[in-house]
């Protein structure tokens, strides 16, 4: 009988095609979307657009901009003057600009960042650049600078001072810190975001499997049903069946991507993601199965799952990172399955480990997929009698 | 647990059961003999849905309690196999194909796999939609949509089956096909409970009619005898006006005769119906009073209802 249930609901989904697109498509590109935003940002490639205006016209600014332009990737768009410049960057054309005023060897200001105030990261990111520019490509511009800083102090004579300009330009100092990653490599984030995007996605695609409950009540499928010779047990038992497998497969079309596209290394620990997939997808069934029994109708059950689904993936770190979050709320995410899928991925896929937390993990999606799973029987065996 | 045998295929004794101080079923009795077809008619609200589901085990009673074959439908699985249900709507799944279907009811009410294939060509065959076994649901007229819930009632071979409302929206040909399998499945000594409250098209093929009113069972017997102890020789007599007029009253109400459809039509039934006719087309004339329609006809179904419930004297 389950096997039954299990195949009228593949049917189901097989010839509704765009029910197969939402499932399939959509999720990964969702994950998509959020991979490349918030992998950029944690891997240190904020693609900026600026505006550059350069007054000086010099050797040195010409050369400035050019260096500017390869490290900005063509990003960098020269404009005819400041007030263009201010105009492009408050239309949000530009995320931030560039002025170059002067001798840039000789003035004490010749660059100037103009930043929105809704854009800092912008701005700090087009300073770092021009540092990076200026000490890569014209360490002797920095050298001549340095030499017009310390030739008022040092009283030096022209000669020394045409030596100095002269020398070469690998001088300036090392910087006293070095940079050392700590943790595993690859990118957190976007197995961070595989698993959000794919809690999110699974509640909603177990939720309209599970409605269907409520479309057989409304139809008089249930009474039939109910005459079935197991009762109401294998009924929702073959139901849960199916969206757990729907959901595994869906995490899994979702993970690939992450796989082809951010070299997410799926493989390595497969086995524990899959038990880690067959969980959340569980859990998502138990609840949407609750939920859609505890509901008389579609009109009700739609927005009640819309507003929780939301508002625990909110809450569980599915739109925003975690640890964007005040401690309070990453201590209610606990309560979420959401915060246990995505902690369980990344552990299981980035740390390359399985651990107390990823037991844990385990343990509370299978006790929320039971409790659904419960929830539900007792509601539908009471609506029954 | 093996189904014990009994006379009775369907046995309800005292059924109870209210929706706060309503009650939808009230001290029902009914029982239903194998080969036999009931027909429970009655008006819309009257309770006869709230039976069909107290009789397959889907409502729990507050009183009283339903046997099938000898089991309580709502705990006993095993009975449960033994009912068919064709719900008023079209209970199936629209995605899939009518083969389909009933394949899916048939394995759900246990039928052997091996034996699958010929109970979902049999059930196709009885009721006619064989020529649309490939089709979806969702594809399909109304038409071939209930016969294919009719066949998905019947796939399993229940020795109860109950159908509600079955005439409801029928085309001549597929009431035809019904009454055959009704006939067919008679002979077989399935027990048939036909709910409707059309009471015209579903007596016709009924033994024995029951009139359901405000959750009780009024009355119940066979058709002919229950008119009989209705009416007695008396004869219904229907009078259409051209338009309502206060002067009739004391010459159409003096006679038994009620008023409906806001007093242009009245009827009733009477004894002696044609002299009664003969006066009364008099007594319209001497006050002016147009007449459209005077028809005097053996009491129906619905004047059956009508008396069952006191809402007609006879």
């Amino acid at each position: 009988m389950i096997l039954v249930m299990v195949r009228v609901m593949a049917l189901g989904l097989w010839r509704d095609r765009a029910g197969l697109v939402l499932v399939f498509v959509l999720p990964p590109l969702v994950f998509i979307v959020f991979a490349s935003v918030f992998s950029a940002g944690a891997s240190g490639r904020l693609d900026i657009r600026a505006g550059v205006v350069d007054q000086a016209d010099s050797v040195d600014s010409r050369r400035l901009v050019s260096s500017l332009q390869r490290g900005l990737n063509g990003r960098l768009i020269r404009l005819p003057d400041v007030a263009a410049l201010e105009d492009a960057i408050e239309s949000g054309e530009m995320d931030a600009g560039l002025v170059l005023r002067g001798d840039l060897a000789n003035s004490p200001t010749p660059v100037t960042v103009l930043i929105h105030p809704g854009r800092q990261a912008a701005g700090e990111v087009l300073t770092a650049q021009v540092n990076g520019a200026a000490g890569r490509d014209l360490p002797d511009l920095m050298l001549r600078r340095e030499v017009a800083r310390l030739d008022p102090i040092l009283a030096l004579t022209p000669d020394q001072v045409r030596r100095a300009n002269g020398a070469p330009f690998g001088i300036a100092s090392l910087p006293p810190f070095a940079a050392q990653r700590i943790l595993p490599g690859g990118d957190p984030l976007v197995i961070y975001y595989a698993g959000a995007v794919s809690i999110l996605f699974l509640m909603f695609t177990a939720m309209q499997g599970a409605m269907s409950l409520i479309d057989e009540r409304r139809a008089g499928l249930w009474l039939r049903l109910g005459l079935s010779a197991g009762g109401v047990a294998p009924l929702l038992g073959g139901r849960m069946l199916w969206l757990i497998a729907l959901g595994v497969i869906q995490a899994l079309v979702l993970f690939l991507v992450a796989a082809v596209v951010y070299d997410v290394p799926l493989l390595t620990n497969f086995a524990a993601w899959s038990a880690t997939a067959v969980c959340a997808a569980a859990a998502s069934a138990g609840i949407a199965l609750a939920l859609s029994a505890a509901c008389q109708t579609r009109e009700q059950a739609q927005p009640i799952s819309t507003f929780t689904f939301l508002i625990l993936a909110a809450i569980g770190g599915s739109m925003a990172p975690r640890f964007l979050m005040p401690g309070a709320l990453r201590k209610l995410g606990w309560l979420t399955p959401h915060t246990w899928v995505i902690e369980a991925y990344q552990t299981v896929l980035w740390r390359g480990l399985v651990n107390t937390t990823v037991f844990e993990a385990w343990t509370v999606l299978a006790s929320f997929a039971v409790a659904g799973f419960l929830a539900a029987l007792w509601i539908e065996g009471q609506r029954r009698l | 647990m093996a189904v014990e045998h009994t006379e009775a295929v369907l046995r309800l004794a005292k059924a109870t059961r209210r929706y706060g101080n309503r009650a939808a079923l009230d001290q029902v009795d009914l029982e239903l003999e194998e080969g036999e077809v009931y027909a429970l008619i009655g008006r819309n609200g009257a309770g006869k849905s709230t039976l069909a589901k107290a009789a397959i085990g889907a409502l729990a009673l507050d009183e009283g309690s339903v046997r099938v074959l000898g089991a309580d439908p709502s705990r006993d699985r095993y009975v449960r196999r033994e009912i068919g249900v064709a719900p008023q709507e079209i209970a199936l799944y629209l995605h899939l194909t009518v083969a389909e279907n009933l394949g899916v009811f048939a394995a759900l009410a246990g039928v052997p796999r091996a034996e699958r294939i010929g109970a979902v060509a049999r059930a196709m065959e009885e009721t006619v939609c064989a020529e649309r076994a490939g089709e979806r649901l969702d594809h399909l007229s109304s038409g071939w949509r209930r016969r294919a819930n009719l066949a998905a009632a019947i796939v399993h071979r229940p020795r109860l089956l109950v159908l509600d409302e079955p005439t409801e929206g029928l085309d001549t040909e597929t009431w035809l096909i019904l009454r055959r399998l009704i006939d067919r499945l008679r002979a077989d000594r399935t027990a048939i409970l036909l709910i409707s409250h059309n009471a015209e098209d579903v007596t016709v093929l009924a033994d024995r009619l029951g009139v359901m009113e405000a959750g009780r069972l009024m009355i119940e017997g066979r058709p002919a005898e229950l008119m009989a102890r209705a009416f007695g020789g008396r004869t219904e007599l229907v009078v259409r006006l051209s338009a309502a007029a206060p002067s009739v009253e004391p010459i159409l109400a003096a006679r038994g005769l009620a008023p409906s459809d806001q007093g242009l039509c009245w009827s009733g039934t009477v004894a002696d119906a044609l002299a009664q006719a003969r006066e009364i087309e008099m007594a319209l004339r001497s006050v002016d009073v147009e007449l459209r329609e005077l028809a005097v006809h053996p009491p129906g179904l619905d004047a059956l209802i009508g008396w069952a419930t006191g809402s007609i004297a006879a």
